[in-house]
């Protein structure tokens, strides 16, 4: 509908997540670098998925059950990959941090860890939003608009904008709070990641019904602010929780 | 774990603050590169049934169109391949006799001129499709003023050793754009087969003790010169306090590089390829521009990037947006991963490295396999508006 309308689009589903970048992650070019990385690996986890999914590729309109099966299986192997992730930042924490002890500069800090994890998640977070919105964002910059049948009142370029923050947000703040969780091997926070992602994903097939995004979108939105919440009171703790470590090793 | 923390003054900082730089330093304008010569190819390419009827001597043996079976197609994308490389390898080999003989101020007026040619040249297209695009109200007599001084401020910052480093920086981002502009309107097949063939053409003159680069180097190392060429180095960046400082250029070159703020705290040989690059337009004299393709370490421990990998890079990219902006993404990705692994290649191995090869292959297999698989995918689950 412009080029107005096309980069109001953009910056609806990206807006945060810029704003984050410019802030926190452009400050320290290895958070650019971990960004980048993170992004790759979702984006190779995506073409694997694409890959296995191919030959059944393309489902009968109307179904749902093999959109779910789709989701399940995408869940699952993004959260192992996810997993596989955390690992190899394990390897790389010990390697900073012996570099850290050979120049005789402090080693990394409990907000470096953080960031870390945030930049990670935010990367996940930029590339749900860039391939499942931004390109095919493409025909938005034109003069027309586009509805879908399941979802008229909105136009789709919109409907997806406001999913993908959603999920921006989701991918985003989860990844802090399984980095965190896999470190403490704290059983709950492990559990409630991939929960939360499945969860996101099938509240998507309630798009499947007629004018069913006007129920899911708002569930989406609630997950997202639960995953939020939940994210802000851990790292709150830590914070706590190692200050008043620090503070009584003072005496 | 956090023992360190009660022995942590306000002003320490942590190792993450700096790690990393030279990286992004260099990430950076390949970045802008890209972007930019994506941005043009969708400005100006809206209108597809026009097909610009583009000669150089890259579609030399053969033309494609339309109607020809993919069989011919691709006899034809690889007749001329082998025509361009072919030529590339004759002026490269022209270029290490010119260095043999020592006339190494005829290269640097020639490397001048060819950057007044793409200047004025190429950016006087451009910008004229630009103002043709975009109703630009403006006038013969001042667009070819502004057209020179430009150029001519160009030529300045290429050929000086001592300008400002920005404004080299730049316009050694406007030359490789404008550059790739121009070849990314090569028929479709005979680009990617071009691609292929010219990352196995770097591995080869870059490796085997024969190859042409290889050569170079080794002369320029042995006499402890420069190569006249053009060539990308990002500037590493000192922090004092709260000062910012610009490490000033070095005329001796050290062979140590002991600097805490220099992550890979490792002995740097200084390497610099060049490869000639031929262009050849029906109504235009024959130009030919050198390029410097290959990565390696700088002598103040920045890191140097040939303009010829940012040109192909930008290909890449911008044959990508052809089609589609999904693949663009993939692609880009997989070119920053690419680059990434040379770089470590390069840390490890501590030599002149080709930088196309691993970032061109990687580029051309995602591609096709965004192009073959992601796209139907993603467009199945988000056209029903179901995302994970």
């Amino acid at each position: 509908m412009t080029v107005a309308a096309g980069i109001g689009y953009a910056l609806l589903a990206l807006g945060p997540s810029l704003s984050l970048f410019v802030s926190v992650i452009s400050r320290k070019p290895f958070l650019i670098l971990t960004l980048l990385s993170s992004t790759l690996v979702w984006l190779v986890s995506l073409i694997v998925l694409s890959g296995l999914w191919r030959p059944f590729l393309p489902l009968k309109a109307n179904v749902v059950w093999p959109y779910a099966l789709l989701v399940l299986s995408s869940v699952c192997f993004q959260e192992a990959l996810r997993f596989l992730f955390w690992k190899l930042y394990m390897r790389l924490e010990d390697v900073l941090d012996s570099f850290a002890d050979r120049i005789s500069r402090p080693r990394l800090f409990l907000t470096d860890k953080l960031q870390i994890a945030l930049a990670g998640g935010l990367g996940h977070g930029v590339a749900h939003a860039v391939f499942f919105c931004l390109s095919l964002l493409t025909p938005a910059f034109g003069p027309a608009t586009f509805y879908v049948d399941r979802c008229s009142k909105v136009p789709f370029f919109l409907i997806s904008a406001i999913i993908a923050l959603a999920f921006v947000t989701i991918h985003t703040f989860s990844m802090v709070i399984a980095f965190e969780g896999y470190a403490k091997g704290n059983r709950v926070d492990q559990v409630i990641v991939p929960v939360i992602h499945l969860s996101a994903g099938m509240l998507t097939l309630v798009n499947f019904a007629s004018e069913g995004c006007m129920i899911g979108v708002p569930l989406l939105y609630l997950v997202a602010s639960l995953t939020l919440l939940h994210c802000g009171k851990m790292v709150w703790q830590r914070l706590i929780e190692s200050r008043n470590q620090s503070g009584s090793t003072l005496r | 774990m956090d023992r360190n923390h009660h022995q942590r003054p306000r002003s320490s900082s942590s190792i993450l603050d700096s790690l990393g730089e030279e990286l992004i330093g260099i990430l950076t304008p390949v970045s802008i590169c890209m972007f930019t010569v994506v941005l043009l190819v969708c400005l100006l390419n809206s209108d597809p049934s026009s097909s610009s009827s583009f000669s150089s001597i890259a579609t030399a043996a053969y033309s494609e169109t339309d109607s020809d079976s993919p069989w011919d197609k691709l006899l034809g994308a690889l007749l001329n391949s082998l025509v361009f490389v072919a030529a590339i390898t004759a002026a490269t080999f022209l270029l290490v006799l010119l260095f043999y003989l020592r006339c190494v101020a005829f290269l640097k007026l020639y490397m001048g001129f060819s950057a007044f040619v793409v200047l004025a040249n190429l950016g006087g297209e451009i910008s004229v499709l630009l103002i043709d695009r975009f109703r630009l109200p403006i006038d013969a007599v001042t667009f070819s003023i502004l057209l020179f001084n430009f150029s001519v401020v160009g030529v300045f910052a290429v050929f000086l050793s001592r300008f400002s480093i920005l404004i080299t920086q730049g316009y050694l981002v406007v030359i490789g754009v404008l550059v790739a502009y121009f070849f990314t309107m090569l028929p479709e097949w005979t680009t990617w087969v071009l691609l292929v063939a010219l990352a196995v053409y770097d591995l080869a003159a870059v490796l085997l003790p024969v190859g042409p680069l290889r050569l170079l180097v080794e002369m320029a190392i042995s006499r402890d010169e420069d190569i006249p060429a053009l060539v990308y180095e990002a500037r590493p960046v000192i922090r004092n306090n709260n000062l910012v400082q610009r490490r000033v250029w070095r005329e001796q070159r050290s062979n140590h590089n002991d600097d805490v703020e220099n992550s890979e705290a490792v002995t740097v040989v200084r390497s610099e390829i060049s490869v000639p690059l031929i262009d050849d337009s029906s109504s235009r004299p024959e130009s030919s521009e050198t390029f410097l393709e290959g990565i390696g370490l700088g002598s103040s421990g920045a890191i140097k990037l040939g303009l010829g990998d940012f040109i192909f890079y930008s290909v890449l990219v911008g044959r990508a947006a052809m089609y589609d902006l999904m693949t663009v993404y993939a692609c880009y990705l997989a070119i920053i991963a690419g680059l990434g692994v040379t770089l470590m290649l390069l840390s490890v191995y501590q030599k002149a490295l080709p930088a196309l090869p691993v970032s061109i292959m990687l580029g051309v297999v995602f591609y096709f396999l965004a192009r073959l698989f992601l796209e139907v995918f993603v467009v199945q689950c988000s056209s029903n508006l179901v995302m994970f």
